[in-house]
């Protein structure tokens, strides 16, 4: 290939070759192999350019996400086994007796309540745009229990994007957390209605916070309706369990 | 691919792109486990792991945003199998252990497979690509990086101070000099055949 075919291949790619000439373009294609592998290669390498700088802001975004997530959860790993490791066999079965007594006086002689189905973790917001500040404001007053301060953070986020699932979620759970059930109970409602990656998670969280309102009879409506591949069925079927 | 059937696990992948951190969060939760205990049963440990499952999440991420992936089969087994072959291509390249790819145990699900054989062709073009850009003059990569930014020709052309059509034949011989680097390397007719 020489450097003609190159500024052709521009040309074509960009779409500022005349209908003629296009069409003669198209033509090479089928009938030359050696020019179609060398299009095809020139047109990966654009692609892959066009990728790579287009969205290097938002790959690092994941990125960064992605580490902390990681962090997380390995962390939770390891501290998980190492107290296991830790206990001695003796006091692993004095301490299962414990929890197995535990587990029947609760099983049996107390009510679900929301604090112990609630199972949200410390969450890490995705940045999009120039909210940045407020985005970090609502994470960390999130996750020092703050739930006012974030509160307010999500609304003033959402005024501005309005159809950011992940910012209602968490303003929802928020909200439960204030015994403000109507703000929270309409925008569960809503997302569980919808399509995002809420969904379940929504109708779970809208259960809960029936439940928290005392109001067993349409906390148990709900749970019905969370679907089989839901993450929280189990606990969903668990918690229908204790209050049928 | 087109004739197959999206599996409803393309939710993992759309959160992903979203680079949603809760789904990122479900992610790990339901199938790391699977992938840390196969790395430590096979010569490795939870931090080779952790980087193995970061990679192939990045991989995956990639391909999702530049290809739009679509996944025909389960996550679990595209995920999986992902990360079983990045761990032993890893042992293989450390020559802790002779190592062969088996992967009788896991192949019930040729979707899987075949989706698997496309991330692992992405990946390998994508490493040779950044590996011969680096080795452009800087001229070029400074071009292609202004081209692929600011993405109109005629404000690139003014930020270099050069006319509007040379701007766009030095982009276009800028990338016909990649594409040389790249089909001179040995691994340019295994990836292209």
């Amino acid at each position: 290939m020489n450097n003609q075919d190159h500024i052709l291949f521009e040309d074509y790619i960009s779409k500022t070759l005349s209908l003629e000439k296009r069409a003669t373009f198209e033509n090479r294609l089928k009938n030359d192999q050696e020019f179609k592998k060398a299009f095809t290669t020139y047109k990966d390498l654009n692609n892959f350019l066009e990728y790579k700088f287009g969205n290097e802001e938002q790959s690092k975004a994941f990125k960064n996400n992605l580490h902390k997530v990681s962090e997380d959860y390995f962390n939770k790993e390891v501290k998980a086994t190492k107290i296991i490791k830790f206990l001695p066999w003796k006091y692993t079965i004095a301490a299962s007796f414990v929890a197995l007594l535990g587990l029947f006086v609760f099983n049996n002689f107390s009510n679900p309540t929301y604090s112990d189905f609630s199972n949200y973790e410390t969450i890490s917001l995705t940045v999009r745009g120039e909210q940045e500040s407020t985005v970090k404001n609502a994470e960390i007053a999130f996750n020092t229990a703050n739930f006012a301060e974030a509160d307010k953070a999500f609304k003033e986020l959402l005024e501005t994007d309005n159809t950011n699932t992940e910012f209602q979620f968490y303003r929802a759970i928020a909200n439960i957390e204030l015994d403000n059930f109507e703000v929270a109970d309409l925008l569960l409602k809503n997302l569980s209605k919808g399509t995002s990656a809420y969904k379940n998670k929504a109708t779970w969280y809208l259960a809960l916070s029936k439940l928290k309102q005392k109001e067993n009879k349409a906390c148990i409506n709900i749970l019905k309706t969370i679907p089989e591949d839901a993450e929280d069925f189990k606990q969903a079927q668990k918690l229908l369990k204790k209050l049928l | 691919m087109s004739d197959k059937q999206l599996h409803e696990d393309q939710k993992y992948i759309e959160g992903l792109l979203g680079n949603n951190s809760f789904v990122i969060q479900a992610i790990y939760n339901k199938f790391a486990p699977k992938v840390i205990s196969y790395i430590k049963s096979n010569s490795g440990d939870e931090d080779s792991a952790k980087d193995i499952i970061q990679e192939v999440l990045i991989t995956i991420y990639h391909q999702a945003k530049e290809k739009n992936l679509q996944i025909t089969c389960p996550f679990d087994a595209y995920f999986f199998l992902l990360c079983k072959r990045k761990w032993l291509n890893e042992l293989k390249k450390t020559n802790k252990k002779e190592v062969t790819i088996n992967e009788e145990t896991l192949s019930k699900n040729d979707s899987a497979l075949e989706l698997v054989d496309e991330t692992d062709l992405f990946e390998e073009k994508q490493r040779l690509f950044n590996l011969m850009f680096q080795q452009l003059g800087t001229a070029c990569k400074d071009l292609l990086k202004a081209t692929f930014k600011i993405k109109s020709m005629e404000e690139v052309a003014k930020s270099l101070g050069v006319t509007y059509a040379y701007a766009r034949k030095k982009k276009s011989l800028c990338i016909a000099k990649l594409t040389k680097l790249v089909k001179e390397s040995p691994k340019y007719n295994q990836l292209y055949n």
